[in-house]
């Protein structure tokens, strides 16, 4: 997610700066750092035409916006094992045999292999992975070769993180809000832990906000570090999020604390509403969560009535089995308590007029209705595919002036799940060609066991990446992706905000290492479509995005490093909202019409397994690595060596383990083996799980994958329907069945392990 | 106009401003672009001691050598941080 803009009007009085002074043959270069996906503005000092040192921001409005990953970036980005060039395959797939190609030889080839499977199998055969926040220079351009080529078929880990969000969030008032830290009052954290390595600028202006007097609540089993410094904190059980929501909601409207007149004059569907709440009596509540009824009242109280409050995105309601319905509550809180687009609330921005935005240069139109209606996943889970954006062409025209606005690029994207199942061949159709860029698809979505089926089962496989990940190892070819240091950005913050930053080029990129604007811009060339990424450079390509501003790309970066679309609050109400009705649907008519429940509800866990009697939670983020990466640093490695899980001591004790012992962590679907730490915040019965987990250091190849089969949490990641979100198809990463034993190191029952591990239960 | 609303008014108009001198302050040049970024800062002045998860690796703001960092992506030699 992008770094919101810190800023308090009230306290400007006094003020003492001091620039930091300029050394001998250092130049300074504002840069974004990409080494996570929040994107925060930082300075790169260059020294011999290399980035040396990467700094806090020399603007006020982004100071102390720096951590560990971006500030050790120079030496993670000049690791000698990193990609410098083209690589193809010679071997088995999975052998990790590889040689020196030329880009023109790679890109002749794909170009005539990509193009016989779409003769073959037509367009939908080509499945692209990629999450644009690391791969930044993308824009949308493979959307666009996407779309003119004619294969719906995008995925990405904003399937479960994010983008997700940003789509469910349109059904009720059509965009996605993002919370104003600088004027609220009150900031609720739904199992979000922002900390000084990890989303660092939320960190910062929760820190602000807390320190100007802004009330801060977080629901989370764990006693996390936001926890440890909330007025309350509410040990929920995993995955009961939306239960919880519906007990506050039950005390906000039994108690008449919303706002009556917004109410009644913006939103639609407020007595059915009522009627579901009511079913949500706080006793039951209690019971759901596992929370004091008077903890989870008084918690509700303080959101209404000390606001403008935001409850800001969070990653664990994306990963639920009640994800919409989670994603829902949260949207139907902010509209009745009258906290949607006022300042300290929850801000609709819209798109920046004087950019080009990514939505418009992906060219959603040009993809015939028949192709989207292909997306996988749109039969059964279409609430973001194009089947269950689609409606929202007419009120996005209506009140943000384009039809399509794909927000956070995550408003028309394929399944993850059914993706990989075209891919094994075992979905509706073939897919048996396979690019992921700056993504490593095996350990970022759910079942390992069958994205590794599907790899293995593709007639090409194409890579942009900057390091030999688990994924790559199984590619056709291996393109060496730049990184952030090594060429400009524009970032738009995906649409979701309206303000624009840029950053600049602080060193060439090594070898032959190329942005990700020329792989596409190469893919079109080798598809016989140079005319769909018509720039010449990506230099060109930015002064077409900025033109409207009447300056070049260049002039602006020398300029500013922020571009401010002038801010506006309840545009709503010259506009209406972006939703059929043009109000506040807090009964959805889209998910009606898509054959789902309209209210949101609470989905219950399925029986419980008396052979996993443990809840296991992942998709948590270490502070040196961002998802699967970093892991090559030895400064990060240093401080976190192996994946380690986490169980109180009455836990630890009861599976039979100690501290610092190797366990094991399995599943119906999978195991993995991890050090065992022992921390007194974790509940009674839960685990956690790290996420991403593998060791560029061990070997190549199918049959370790660098320790990906041994380390990697997706192989306990679910994706049967009993922990499928209904309307998304997204995994249920928040209270997994699983159980802890001790490792055991013999070869036999690591035999077995492998084993498992390439024939998955389902 | 009720009190919420003029309120919700009056938060409006100071985030405009804030806005705006987050604008001129980013852009730096002129004296008035300096004194906005001169007011920010005060504003958004936290305390360090205050930052309860401070880190050495942070507070201690360092970088690498050209070299060095030449022979490490050669494979040359494992470097330290300066």
């Amino acid at each position: 997610m992008p770094a919101p803009v810190p800023f308090d009007p009230q306290e400007i009085v006094d003020a003492k700066y001091e620039e930091r002074p300029t050394r001998e043959g250092v130049t300074t270069k504002r840069l974004i750092c990409a080494a996570c996906d929040i994107a925060c503005s930082v300075v790169g000092e260059v020294q011999k035409g290399r980035v040396t040192k990467v700094r806090s921001s020399d603007n006020p409005i982004f100071k102390d916006n720096i951590c560990m990953k971006g500030i050790v970036a120079p030496k993670g980005l000049a690791h000698p094992n990193r990609i410098l060039h083209p690589l193809k395959r010679v071997g088995e797939r999975g052998s990790g045999k590889f040689e020196q190609v030329t880009w023109e030889e790679a890109m002749s080839d794909i170009g005539s292999r990509l193009k016989k499977v779409i003769a073959e199998h037509g367009p939908e055969a080509w499945a692209v992975a990629t999450s644009q926040w690391n791969t930044s220079t993308d824009h949308g351009l493979g959307r666009r070769v996407m779309n003119h080529v004619g294969s719906p078929n995008w995925i990405s880990g904003v399937a479960l993180c994010a983008g997700n969000t940003a789509a469910v969030n349109r059904f009720t008032y059509g965009w996605f809000p993002f919370g104003d830290f600088s004027n609220t009052n009150c900031i609720v954290l739904m199992g979000h832990n922002p900390r000084r390595h990890s989303w660092t600028p939320l960190y910062n202006s929760i820190r602000s906000a807390q320190a100007r007097g802004a009330k801060l609540i977080v629901m989370d089993p764990r006693r996390s570090s936001s926890a440890e410094r909330a007025d309350i904190w509410l040990p929920l059980k995993a995955g009961s999020d939306a239960a919880m929501m519906f007990g506050w909601l039950k005390v906000i409207i039994d108690e008449e604390l919303y706002d009556k007149e917004f109410v009644d004059n913006w939103t639609l569907g407020f007595e059915e509403l009522k009627e579901r709440v009511n079913e949500y009596p706080l006793d039951r509540v209690a019971e759901l969560t596992g929370c004091d009824p008077e903890m989870i009242a008084e918690a509700a109280r303080v959101y209404a009535t000390s606001g403008p409050s935001i409850i800001p995105w969070t990653p664990i309601t994306d990963m639920q089995r009640n994800s919409t319905s989670g994603i829902r509550l949260q949207t139907i809180l902010r509209s009745i308590c009258g906290y949607v687009d006022v300042p300290g609330g929850e801000l609709l921005q819209g798109f920046n007029p004087d950019i080009v935005n990514e939505s418009t240069i992906e060219m959603h139109h040009v993809l015939s209705d028949e192709q989207k209606m292909k997306q996988l996943g749109s039969k059964d889970h279409p609430a973001f595919t194009y089947r269950g954006q689609l409606a929202f062409r007419e009120p996005t025209k209506r009140v943000y002036g384009q039809e399509y606005a794909n927000l956070v690029t995550g408003c028309h994207m394929a399944t993850p799940s059914e993706t990989f199942r075209a891919m094994a061949g075992e979905g509706e159709y073939p897919v048996k060609a396979f690019f992921f860029l700056g993504n490593n698809p095996l350990m970022s979505y759910a079942n390992m066991p069958l994205i590794h089926k599907a790899m293995m089962n593709q007639d090409l496989i194409v890579s942009h990446e900057q390091f030999m990940t688990p994924s790559a190892q199984l590619a056709d070819y291996i393109l060496p992706a730049d990184s952030w240091l090594e060429r400009p950005w524009i970032h738009d913050m995906f649409g979701w905000m309206s303000t624009i930053r840029f950053s600049e080029k602080a060193m060439d990129p090594p070898g032959e290492c190329k942005s990700t604007f020329e792989f596409w811009k190469q893919v079109a060339g080798a598809l016989d479509m140079p005319e769909v990424v018509p720039w010449d450079t990506i230099e060109d390509f930015y002064d077409y995005r900025v033109a409207a501003t009447g300056k070049s790309f260049a002039d602006l970066i020398s300029d500013t490093e922020v571009y401010f679309k002038k801010p506006a609050f309840k545009t709503y109400e010259k506009t209406g909202f972006a939703t059929p009705s043009g109000k506040v649907e807090l009964k959805s008519s889209l998910l009606e019409e898509l054959g789902f429940d309209p209210l949101p509800y609470f989905r219950e866990d399925p029986p419980h397994d008396e052979n996993f009697p443990l809840k296991m939670f992942t998709g948590v983020r270490e502070d040196p690595f961002f998802q699967t990466g970093h892991r090559h640093i030895p400064e990060m490695r240093a401080r976190c060596p192996e994946p380690q899980i986490y169980l109180n001591e009455k836990t630890a004790k009861a599976a039979g383990v100690s501290e610092g012992d190797w366990v094991t962590v399995e599943n119906q679907l999978g195991s993995i083996k991890a050090l065992l730490a022992i921390k007194d915040a974790m509940p009674d019965d839960l685990v956690r799980v790290p996420h991403g987990w593998w060791k560029p250091e061990m070997e190549q190849g199918n049959g370790s994958l660098s320790g990906a089969w041994d380390y990697s949490d997706a192989q306990l990641c679910r994706d049967d329907p009993d922990y499928l979100d209904l309307e998304q198809g997204i995994p249920h990463l928040k209270g997994i069945p699983c159980r802890v034993v001790p490792f055991r190191s013999d070869a036999s029952v690591e035999a077995d392990v492998k084993a498992q591990h390439m024939e998955p239960a389902e | 106009m009720s009190d919420a609303q003029k309120s919700i008014r009056k938060k409006e108009r100071s985030t405009r401003l804030a806005i705006w001198m987050a604008a001129r302050s980013s852009r730096n040049r002129t004296f008035l672009d300096r004194m906005c970024r001169k007011m920010i800062v005060k504003a958004t002045a936290v305390d360090p001691a205050k930052d309860f998860m401070r880190d050495e690796f942070v507070d201690n703001d360092q970088g690498f050598d050209p070299d060095e960092l030449d022979r490490y992506q050669r494979g040359e030699k494992v470097i330290a941080s300066q």
